[in-house]
């Protein structure tokens, strides 16, 4: 795993696992219709974490309706479903009032991928603060390690939390910028 | 790599292994350390499919946590 901070872009000749394959897939058609940040969790899980999730976290850019209506359609047309509803203008309405809503395989419920949109300063900084991963089946982009250690050692705070954090910290010791962990910190602890 | 050494309290055992597992993700390549992931993850994800959760029990129980 070779993380170029200056490019903003991790190397990773990972073996896929079939959470990586669903990933992947699902992010090949999200890509097409919304701007996205994979956030928590899976975050720790693709740089290297030994945990299974039930569910991927991610901020897709704020899209008016018939974006929304076009993506849902091809998610649709690509065997996925919503676990919230069916239809697509409620599920679009719960986005609005800042629900997160689930999507799976058509049929299956876990793993899901939780999609949100940014409700705050720093999601909308996720946004700006990215990292390409970039494997030979496909790029994904997660949130930046310092976002990512501030909200769950600052902010989260659970066992699993503390541990994603700590395995992050670890991997990449030398290249984590600090100060800016401690920035996301200040902002976490005023909300 | 330095020997795993067992902690007394769990939790501080699990960090500890957090810590020795992000030490051989370190030291290992991505190949090796990924099949090992792997087996965790892909075995959740084939239990996931044969549990076959509908969607509204699923929902029920996010809805409680």
């Amino acid at each position: 795993m070779e993380y170029n901070k200056e490019k903003k872009e991790i190397i990773l000749n990972k073996k896929i696992s079939e959470l990586d394959k669903l990933v992947l897939d699902f992010i090949n058609i999200l890509k097409n219709h919304a701007d996205y940040v994979i956030i928590s969790g899976y975050v720790s899980i693709i740089l290297g974490r030994a945990r299974a999730t039930e569910d991927i976290d991610l901020f897709i850019k704020k899209i008016d309706k018939n974006k929304f209506l076009k993506l849902y359609e091809d998610l649709i047309k690509n065997s996925y479903w919503c676990l919230n509803s069916d239809s697509p203008e409620e599920i679009y309405d719960y986005l609005i009032d800042n629900l997160a809503v689930r999507f799976a395989k058509k049929d299956e419920t876990i793993p899901n991928f939780e999609v949100k949109f940014p409700k705050t300063k720093i999601d909308e900084e996720t946004f700006k603060d990215c990292i390409a991963v970039k494997m030979p089946e496909g790029s994904i982009k997660i949130s930046s390690l310092e976002i990512q250690i501030a909200f769950k050692k600052y902010y989260l705070k659970s066992d699993k939390d503390l541990e994603d954090a700590k395995h992050i910290e670890h991997i990449f010791k030398d290249k984590i910028d600090i100060e800016k962990v401690y920035k996301y910190k200040g902002i976490l602890e005023k909300r | 790599m330095k020997k795993l050494i067992p902690k007394k309290d769990n939790k501080e055992d699990r960090m500890n292994f957090v810590e020795y597992w992000a030490e051989y993700v370190k030291t290992h390549s991505d190949g090796e350390w990924s099949r090992q992931q792997n087996i965790l993850i892909d075995s959740q994800i084939q239990n996931a499919r044969s549990l076959q959760l509908s969607r509204k029990d699923y929902i029920k129980l996010k809805s409680r946590c």
